[in-house]
Parts: structure tokens; C-alpha cells; sequence
């Protein structure tokens, strides 16, 4: 058996487009960039730890991002920030759309399942987030786990939503009806035939959840539930905005600030693009 | 598409959140510019007041504003004694079971009373009867007051409390009588409205979130050379530093973080008035928990912390060492000039904690993270304790969290700072005496009860200052408390402005009534 390459698979004919809009490989490589300082973080800085009497020093060859109030430097603290937003935005992601998913095509598959899950997605949805993220990362003191946690239990109904308006196109199919005439499990269905279908928007949820979840964190650390142990670009910020040198020390704020831009617009752009490569009406 | 632009302006709005510091909020600005007359002193805070019953509120603003509207005993000279206000002369008499008070008879309530003796029986009595607040946890040896005449007051004490007056003088605001005794309890008591005061400035008008207003009360000996009190309500101190250079403020009320003091400092059109802290930033380790109970690992804790460091760095030089006593430098009569700190000592940290027979030990270490001073120094005492082979994790809590854990002794180091501890006798045996109110390292030592009641039952500071300086003694040498340091606080204050007078610690600064009562535009 031979693959004809005349007729491109759809997964190639996305990537071509895709591969043609330069928003779409820039965002990429600025994510893939960020990703990368973040892996190899011990390479790049030593860990911002102790104290040295070069305090609130301007950006310079020694301190490109200058110094923060206790002599450490914003360069290293912005680069293992990476590190720490990064890991953050990503797990709790992964646990958003994990639950998200298992909720959505619940929802979609098992009929009985639709009007509770449904209500619950609208109510989790309506909910005041901010609040009670603080509320809940107060109570449950401050570490990067809770961090993680807190972000995926208030991101998931998003994800959830989605995934069941998604799934809900694909159960009536002839093909699932069929699946189920033959005697398969509703497992085995929804592992071969309802995940499948859903994948392609869950791929666009990632990104746009991770970017979400790195904000939330940024949020949660300036606020200043973050995890002291370790360094994020909200906990950069928060350090700024404690030192009152907000108004003085501009790059204490700025290159947090400009880490977060890059990632949240890098991430809205990638997925806009991979959108735009997959529909085919603007193709 | 809806989201990516939800998103995209998300992310926007908060670098733009993040990246300037938030606008200032309401358009009054102080009139003292150009006119050259003192109409109006502004304020800047960051609080609004929660309390107006002065025997209840505690926050910084409720002190501020109720301090100018309820006369306290006595006030504070920078040395920390006590010097007359309402009272203007007190001793003890009968061995110290009784005590006496003279009145100033030229105060008057703002409704035209005249404030006598009979108000400050009916307020201790009040507290006492009802037992809230600061003061009735201070004067639980009050047995009875009588008003001998308008202006004396005679109080009977159940056993020689040398700490009774000055605790009183210092704390118990003195509330109208014929006001507060209509409330059913005074507790509960809101005092919101329709306030009848007495000091140099009245309440007049309340814009929550915005400013509150004090006109001048006439009849004030001496009389206030300001015409009105404004405290105008900001969101954080970065914004009133703002307001300050603007010429909108002429005093922000709120201690500046060190990092901001150094770069005012430059600034000609500000001055920036010193005042030393009455209480101390400490270390304080949870005896008992294994193998913080034993004293040699607490001394390996205390020879791990750089408090050289801490006092530079992060607090920019703007504080004392105490020596490592708690005696500190702002209390004179008392400091013990002998006491010598735990220096920055890894190798020593280790052969103390070789010698307890513990290896690398993991702490974990509460503290509030909404204080600006002790978020900065927390990781430096973390990363100073790693040279030692000690672990310690920050657990730098959201403040009501913090509170509940220190209620409950919940934590094995807890690092914190005393506002006022303005009595080292009254003040030790809150701290340190077995179930004392603020013993948070759970010290139990029967040689320091008795040497702290010694010290409580003596009847002048002088007779108090032995068994009082034993005690800390012990303190030190068995750490029951790592005193790191004692903070100058930075009250920055318009330079249109002179003639502040400066008292110890944040809540009287350069903010409480005498001072207001006689600042006056420079030149």
C-alpha cells in the first residue's frame, strides 16, 4: 500500500496554512523561545537568592534589568519568573482541560448528565472568580500546588462549555449511532469516536487557557498569594509595588510587565492563527 | 473572536495595571500653595476609619482621628516618657495599692460640658465592667475609682501595680460621659454621628473613601494654628508619595517604606521626620516544638540570621540594633547597654545545632505578606539560614490567615514586629510571662514570671529596672525572643510645613494632637 501525496491529508493542509501566516510562526517562536528560557533558566541566570548592596540599581552591563531593593537581580528574577509562570500556566491548564473535557462530553454523551453538568458549567461560569480565587489561594496558604489548583478549579467551565457544544454536533453522527448498534461501550466510544472530534478545539483552548492561567497567577502573586519560595512575574511585580518603588524604579515593573504582554499576546496570536488555518473559509 | 479580543485587552489592561502606579483618586487639593495662611493641613492615609468609638477602633486612621477628638491622660515625649496632657500630675500612694490623678480644669466637651473627673471614673469603669478593647487587658489590677472633686480621681488598686498609670495614661481615651452612658453597651457602641469630643480638632464632615474633615475647636489651650484637619483616603502609599510631590497632601500619615524614605530624601520640597519605633521586629521560635525546645538549636536560629544585613539592606539603614535585648534603644530608662547580639555566624549555627544533635533541620516560618518590611527581610533570613545547613520555608500569608496560625501557635518560627510596646513591664509580661497574652514562643519559666512580677509590682521605673533587665537577660540568653531590630520610621511632611512635634512610634508620629495643635506654615 503507497500514500499518493495528491491529496493532502487535512492536518497537512492546516499546517501549510498555517505555516504561511507569519503572526501565527512568529507567535510560535516567541512561545518556543519563552519555553525554552524557561528549561534552561540555571543556564542562563543563577537562582535570584540572598542580598547584595547594589540596591535599586538602573539597568546596566552588570544588571541588564537593573536591580531590585535588596540587590538582586531583575534579570535573574524575570528568567526563573519564567520558569515558575510557565509551569504554572501550563499544569494548570492541563487540569482545567482534563476537567473540562470529562465534563463537556459527559455533558454531550450521556443524555440523563446534560441538564446538571449543564447548569453547573453556567453556574461555575457566572461566578466571581477573582474573589474567590483569593478567597480560596488565602485560605489554603500560599505554595505553587494551590496556585495550580485554584487556577484549573475556576478555568475548567470555560474549557467545559466548548467541549460540549463541540461534542454535541458529533453524538447524533451516523457513525457514533453506528458504534453504538455494533455493542461499544460508552467508554470505548467516546475514547475512539467523541475525543477525536473535540481534540482540534481543545488544541485552541490550551493555549488560550495557559495564557489565561499565567495571567490568573501573575494576578494571584501581585496580590500577593503567591508562593515566596519561589519567583514569578506577578511575584516580581508584587516585591515592586511592596518596596514602593513603583515610581522610581520603573524596571522593576517593566520587564515583569513586558514578559506577561509577550506571552498573553504571543498566545492570542497563535491561536488565531491556528483558527484561521483550520477553517476553511478563510483559508 | 470575542475571546481572543477579551483576552488580548486582559492582558493590556494588566501590564497597564502593573506597569504605573493606580491615578489619585476625589480633586481636592490643600489650599496652603499660595495664600501663605493655614487654613488647611491635608493628611494623606490609606484607610478609612472602621471605628468611631475610640475605645474600640484600632486601626491606624480610627487612632489618628479619635486621638484628636478624646483626650488621652497623658502623652509621650520622644524619649518615651510620659508628659501631662489631661492629667497633669498622678502618683501612687499606700504602697502602691492606691493611685491618684490631678485634672487641667480648662478642657471642654464640644457640646459646652466641662470634662471632669466623673468622665474618666465612668470610662476605666466602663471597661472594666464591659472588658473589651487594649485597656482591659492592662489594667486587670483596678479594683475601684472614686472622683475625690471635678478634677482628682483617686483609684484603688487590688494589689502594687507600678504599670497601672502610665498604662492608662497612655491607652484609655476619655470619652463623654453623658454621651456613651445612653448606649446600652458601649461595646457595641458605633459613636457614628453627632459626636460630642474634646481635644484640638472636631469631626465635621465624613466622605467615606474620600477624605474626612476636622474643623479647629476655638476654646483649645493652646490654640490650633490650623484652621481644618483634612485626611484625605488614597489606595496605597505609593499614590500619597505621588500626591505629596504634586502638592496635594502636605503629610501622609502612613510610615514610608525605607526604599521610598531614600528617594525622598533628596527631595527639597519634602522633609522627612524621623521617629523611632516603640515596639521591635523579631524572630520568635515556637519552644514548644521539636527540637525548637532546645536552646542550643534557638541559638544556632539566632547566629543564622544576618541581622547586619537586614538592617542595611532591608531597611535601607533606617533602623537601630536593640543589641538583641528586648529593652530597646527607645526606652532609656531601661536599656541594657551590656547586651550583645547573636552575630552572623554560620559555622557556630552549625556547631550548636552538631552539638543538639540535629542535622539539617526544616523550619517553616509565618509571617504576614502584606507587611512591606517583613516580606523583603523574610527570604534574607531564609537564604542566610541555608549557609548554616538550616531549612526554612516562607510561608508569607494573607493577614487574617497569619493571625488565625499566631492565635493558635500554629508555626515553628514566627517573624513579626511589636507597634508599641511602651512598658517593659506591663509589656514583658504580655510577651513572655506563662499564657500571656501575646506569648507566642510559648515560654514557660518560672524564673522569669517572678522576675517580671518583681518588676510589675515596683512603683517607679527605677526600683523596676533591675528584676526588669534580669528578665530580658534571660530572654536573650535563652531566645526566648530574636529582637532584630528597632525601625526609624520616615514621616514625610511638606517642607511648606514646621513645628511638628515628633512622638515615638507610628500611631502618635508627628500626627497626634499636640503636634497638629501647634504646626504652622514655614516662613
Amino acid at each position: 500500500m503507497t500514500l499518493t501525496a495528491a491529496e493532502p491529508t487535512p492536518r497537512r493542509r492546516t499546517w501549510e496554512a498555517f505555516r504561511r501566516n507569519p503572526l501565527g510562526t512568529g507567535s510560535a517562536a516567541v512561545l518556543i523561545l519563552l519555553i525554552l528560557v524557561a528549561v534552561c533558566a540555571p543556564l542562563i541566570a543563577p537562582f535570584p537568592e540572598g542580598y547584595g548592596t547594589d540596591t535599586s540599581q538602573p539597568p546596566s552591563g552588570a544588571h541588564w534589568f537593573g536591580t531590585d531593593d535588596i540587590g538582586q537581580d531583575v534579570f535573574a528574577q524575570v528568567v526563573w519568573g519564567t520558569r515558575v509562570s510557565i509551569m504554572v500556566g501550563v499544569s494548570a491548564s492541563i487540569l482545567a482541560i482534563v476537567i473540562g473535557l470529562l465534563v463537556g462530553v459527559a455533558a454531550a454523551y450521556f443524555r440523563r448528565l446534560d441538564t446538571p453538568l449543564g447548569v453547573l458549567i453556567d453556574l461555575s461560569l457566572s461566578l466571581p472568580v477573582l474573589p474567590l480565587m483569593i478567597l480560596v489561594a488565602a485560605l489554603a496558604g500560599p505554595s505553587v500546588r494551590t496556585l495550580v489548583v485554584v487556577i484549573a478549579l475556576f478555568s475548567w467551565p470555560e474549557v467545559a462549555r466548548v467541549v460540549r457544544s463541540q461534542a454535541l454536533a458529533i453524538v447524533p453522527l451516523p457513525y457514533v449511532s453506528a458504534a453504538r448498534v455494533v455493542g461499544g461501550s460508552a467508554t470505548w466510544i467516546i475514547r475512539k469516536h467523541l475525543f477525536p472530534g473535540v481534540i482540534p478545539v481543545v488544541g485552541v483552548s490550551v493555549v488560550l487557557t495557559t495564557s489565561r492561567a499565567v495571567l490568573a497567577e501573575a494576578g494571584l502573586s501581585f496580590l500577593g498569594l503567591g508562593d515566596p519560595n519561589s519567583w514569578s512575574w506577578g511575584a516580581i511585580l508584587h516585591k515592586a509595588q511592596m518596596s514602593g518603588s513603583l515610581a522610581s524604579a520603573w524596571w522593576t515593573t517593566l520587564f515583569p510587565s513586558f514578559a506577561i504582554l509577550l506571552l498573553v499576546v504571543a498566545t492570542t496570536l497563535l491561536s488565531v492563527a491556528y483558527n484561521d488555518a483550520r477553517n476553511h473559509r478563510t483559508r | 473572536m470575542r475571546r481572543t479580543l477579551i483576552a488580548a485587552t486582559v492582558a493590556a489592561l494588566a501590564v497597564a495595571v502593573a506597569a504605573c502606579a493606580p491615578s489619585t483618586p476625589g480633586s481636592g487639593t490643600g489650599t496652603t500653595s499660595n495664600s501663605g495662611a493655614a487654613d488647611r493641613l491635608t493628611i494623606g492615609t490609606t484607610a478609612d476609619v472602621v471605628n468611631y468609638n475610640p475605645l474600640v477602633g484600632n486601626s491606624r486612621t480610627d487612632s489618628w482621628i479619635t486621638n484628636l477628638m478624646y483626650p488621652k491622660l497623658m502623652q509621650m515625649d520622644e524619649a518615651g516618657k510620659r508628659i501631662p496632657y489631661l492629667a497633669t500630675e498622678w502618683a501612687y500612694g499606700k504602697g502602691g495599692k492606691t493611685a491618684t490623678l490631678k485634672l487641667r480644669d480648662d478642657m471642654k466637651w464640644s457640646d459646652g460640658k466641662p470634662v471632669t473627673a466623673a468622665d474618666v471614673v465612668y470610662t476605666i469603669e466602663t471597661v472594666d465592667k464591659e472588658k473589651f478593647g487594649v485597656v482591659a487587658g492592662l489594667i486587670t489590677a483596678f479594683d475601684k475609682a472614686k472622683a475625690v472633686s471635678p478634677t482628682e480621681i483617686e483609684f484603688t488598686l487590688t494589689r502594687p501595680d507600678g504599670t497601672f498609670l502610665d498604662n492608662i495614661g497612655f491607652w484609655m481615651p476619655i470619652v463623654p460621659k453623658h454621651v456613651f452612658e445612653k448606649a446600652p453597651s458601649v461595646q457595641k457602641f458605633a459613636n457614628d454621628s453627632g459626636w460630642v469630643s474634646a481635644g484640638p480638632y472636631k469631626l465635621t464632615k465624613v466622605e467615606r473613601g474620600q477624605r474626612y474633615l476636622m474643623e479647629r475647636v476655638e476654646s483649645f489651650t493652646p490654640k490650633p494654628s490650623v484652621k481644618e484637619i483634612v485626611f484625605r483616603v488614597f489606595p496605597d502609599v505609593n499614590t500619597e508619595v505621588l500626591a505629596l510631590r504634586n502638592g496635594e497632601v502636605d503629610v501622609i500619615g502612613n510610615v514610608l517604606p525605607p526604599a521610598t524614605a531614600a528617594t525622598l530624601k533628596s527631595d527639597a520640597k519634602i522633609k522627612l521626620q524621623q521617629i523611632p519605633s516603640l515596639g521591635w521586629a523579631h524572630l520568635q521560635y515556637n519552644t514548644k516544638r521539636k527540637p525548637l525546645d532546645d536552646v542550643r538549636v534557638r541559638q544556632a536560629l539566632a547566629h543564622a540570621v544576618d541581622n547586619e544585613a537586614i538592617r542595611k539592606i532591608a531597611l535601607q539603614g533606617f533602623a537601630k540594633s536593640s543589641n538583641g535585648s528586648v529593652l530597646t534603644p527607645s526606652q532609656p530608662g531601661y536599656a541594657d547597654s551590656t547586651s550583645k547580639e547573636y552575630g552572623f555566624d554560620p559555622a557556630k549555627a552549625k556547631a550548636l545545632l552538631a552539638e543538639a544533635g540535629v542535622t539539617s533541620p526544616t523550619f517553616s516560618m509565618v509571617y504576614d505578606q502584606a507587611d512591606p518590611n517583613i516580606a523583603k527581610w523574610a527570604p534574607m533570613v531564609r537564604d542566610s539560614a541555608k549557609q548554616a545547613g538550616i531549612t526554612i520555608k516562607l510561608q508569607g500569608l494573607e493577614r487574617n490567615t497569619y493571625l488565625a496560625k499566631t492565635l493558635k501557635r500554629d508555626f515553628d518560627i514566627y517573624a513579626g514586629s511589636w507597634a508599641v510596646m511602651d512598658n517593659p513591664p506591663a509589656n514583658l509580661g504580655l510577651a513572655f510571662k506563662s499564657g500571656g497574652f501575646i506569648n507566642y514562643a510559648q515560654v514557660e519559666d518560672p524564673q522569669l514570671d517572678k522576675l517580671i512580677d518583681k518588676g510589675q509590682r515596683a512603683l517607679t521605673p527605677e526600683a523596676a529596672k533591675a528584676p526588669i533587665q534580669e528578665a530580658a537577660r534571660i530572654i536573650h540568653d535563652k531566645v526566648y525572643d530574636n529582637v532584630l531590630y528597632v525601625e526609624t520610621f520616615n514621616i514625610a511632611h511638606s517642607a511648606k510645613w514646621t513645628n511638628f512635634k515628633p512622638m515615638p512610634s507610628e500611631l502618635l508620629s508627628i500626627i497626634n494632637p499636640l503636634s497638629l495643635a501647634q504646626v504652622k506654615p514655614a516662613g
